[in-house]
């Protein structure tokens, strides 16, 4: 008989955490971006805050409104009251869905993923987050990671969003319209 | 079915199947209110490397697990009260049993006397009722899996323990541990389920949730096991064999214990031979018989084994007939891909007249012991007699 203290899993960890800071931001920029990212997050009511992360210790990414403008405010739960919690069971499961070895969709239906808010909001969410996905991944990738790669999107709307998204993301550019 | 009769249907526990769904046991055991597990397993029995793999699942999680993996084939109630024991002490709050068979019936038995509470474990009894829900108990099955591992029942030395309670709270389906690249251990698990499932979906007195289960574990079987038996080390195969053999425990579990099974038992029991394999070999005579008895009951196995369309385009006075073809050709094809691995006679099974003497002494205890007598001479095979 002996005890066995459940060990870490380091580079899983790390993987997810700089993906989430990634993605948060680029939520962040892609809300000035995109029009329809835009008119998502306007349906929202004010000052909603919603948080995707993994069971049971985290990393966690807290994306909320305020003053009427998207904000990313980094990886603490605490920091402001969040109404939707986007929560992923375990750091296996996220790092399956955030390595594009699962879509979110599949990931629903094998029961990785759970909801803790409203459902209308958490889709509006789970919009935006494939429309920032296919902003972010090549092609070839995204289409891994959402359900339907947006096929009539525009050249200019896909890669000047692409730009503008990166160039924000990258640079930390978003006070500028 | 006379739905007005009405029926009752149990199946208590929750099923997570599916790749890396180990992964999802902290969470899981959360949900229980359990936050420090003991796993009870079988280091030769299972395998280190099954053990590592559910460990590893815990990482992140920051619990601290007890681990006994010194079950054997030859436990007892005083195992039992060991690892009861040793529960207490460490303040553990859960049971994870990792493994096939007698592992997960150890588990059954420690989390019965952890529950209640009994002073010494040597001394819990078959007989007495037992009642209310019990600790957490989470089942993972590996390769090899009898199907009991979900059942409400738990044997252990030749006794029997009996109550819905037993049934765990949890089973865990994992491909990484339910792979197996020995076709005769899955064949062993499928064939035990086959027969439990067949059994129940053919009695007359089945409900629809009976049905629905039995249905869905034929299917599994018919589909995947052959596949399994010839490409080696295939996990999606394994799995829904694995899957069918949970779902037999919980078909078991809402049946009386049948005649399939009482001899697959039997033969565990005595032998320490895999239920599988004296299922396997009574399967033909069995059906041989219920067709004799009420054929339209043998219909109804068309369509789960050959599938809806065979099943509409047959008309219903075939029916019978060509379902115990398909059970005959798929048996056939089993045994065939393992050439000769798998006993077709009990004296092929190496099974010794005197220890055969020993079972029909108990098969004779049993209140249809005269028709089960029957059945074992018809696969006895030359060296030995009934």
């Amino acid at each position: 008989m002996q005890e066995v203290h459940a060990g870490g899993k380091l580079f899983k960890k790390i993987y997810v955490s700089i993906f989430l800071w990634f993605t948060g931001r680029a939520i962040q920029a892609a809300a000035k971006t995109d029009q329809e990212i835009k008119k998502e997050f306007d349906a929202l009511p004010e000052e909603y805050t919603f948080a995707l992360g993994c069971l049971p210790n985290g990393p966690w990414m807290v994306v909320g409104k305020e003053k009427g403008r998207v904000k990313y405010f980094g990886g603490d739960l605490n920091v402001r009251p969040v109404q939707l919690r986007l929560v992923i069971k375990s750091i296996d499961a996220a790092f399956l869905i955030l390595s594009f070895q699962e879509s979110t969709t599949l990931a629903t239906g094998r029961n990785r993923l759970m909801t803790d808010g409203e459902i209308p909001y958490a889709l509006s969410i789970i919009r935006v987050l494939d429309m920032v996905e296919v902003y972010l991944l090549p092609k070839i990738i995204a289409s891994l990671a959402v359900k339907r790669y947006p096929l009539w999107w525009s050249f200019g709307r896909k890669y000047g969003g692409r730009v503008g998204v990166y160039t924000r993301t990258v640079l930390g550019i978003f006070g500028i319209k | 079915m006379n739905l007005a009769a009405g029926f009752t249907f149990i199946c208590p526990f929750k099923t997570n199947s599916g790749n890396r769904a180990l992964e999802h046991l902290p969470v899981e055991l959360s949900d229980l209110n359990a936050f420090k597990p003991m796993i009870i397993t079988s280091a030769s029995l299972t395998g280190k490397k099954a053990i590592r793999t559910l460990i590893q699942a815990f990482g992140d999680s920051g619990m601290t697990l007890g681990l006994f993996d010194e079950v054997t084939d030859k436990a007892d109630l005083s195992v039992v009260d060991q690892i009861k024991e040793l529960y207490v002490h460490g303040k553990y709050d859960s049971i994870i049993a990792l493994g096939a068979g007698l592992v997960a019936d150890t588990a059954k038995l420690v989390n019965l006397a952890v529950s209640t509470k009994i002073a010494d474990a040597r001394k819990l009894s078959a007989e007495a009722d037992i009642r209310g829900p019990l600790s957490p108990l989470v089942v993972v099955p590996t390769a090899g899996a009898t199907g009991m591992e979900t059942s409400k029942y738990a044997v252990l030395n030749r006794r029997t323990f009996v109550s819905v309670s037993l049934m765990p709270n949890l089973v865990i389906l994992d491909p990484r541990l339910t792979k197996t690249c020995d076709p005769k251990i899955t064949v062993e698990s499928g064939m035990a389920a086959f027969g439990r499932t067949l059994e129940a979906y053919i009695s007359s007195d089945k409900n629809p949730f009976m049905d629905a289960y039995a249905f869905t574990a034929l299917r599994f079987i018919r589909e995947n096991l052959a596949v399994a038996v010839n490409k080696r080390c295939n996990k999606q195969a394994s799995l829904a064999v694995a899957n069918a053999a949970a779902m037999s425990g919980c078909v078991l579990s809402n049946t009386g214990q049948n005649v399939l099974h009482r001899l697959g038992q039997i033969f565990q029991n005595i032998v320490h031979v895999h239920p599988g394999v004296m299922i396997g070999m009574c399967l033909n005579p069995f059906l041989d018989d219920c067709m004799k008895k009420d054929s339209s009951l043998v219909s109804s196995l068309l369509q789960p084994l050959a599938g809806d369309d065979k099943s509409a385009a047959m008309p219903e006075a075939g029916k019978a007939g060509e379902a115990f073809r398909e059970i005959y050709g798929f048996s056939y094809e089993i045994y065939g891909a393992l050439k000769g691995r798998m006993p077709r006679t009990i004296s092929e099974a190496g099974i010794s007249q005197f220890l055969m003497n020993d079972i029909l002494e108990i098969i004779n205890k049993e209140p249809d012991g005269a028709y089960l007598r029957t059945l074992v001479e018809r696969v006895c095979g030359s060296s030995v007699r009934a």
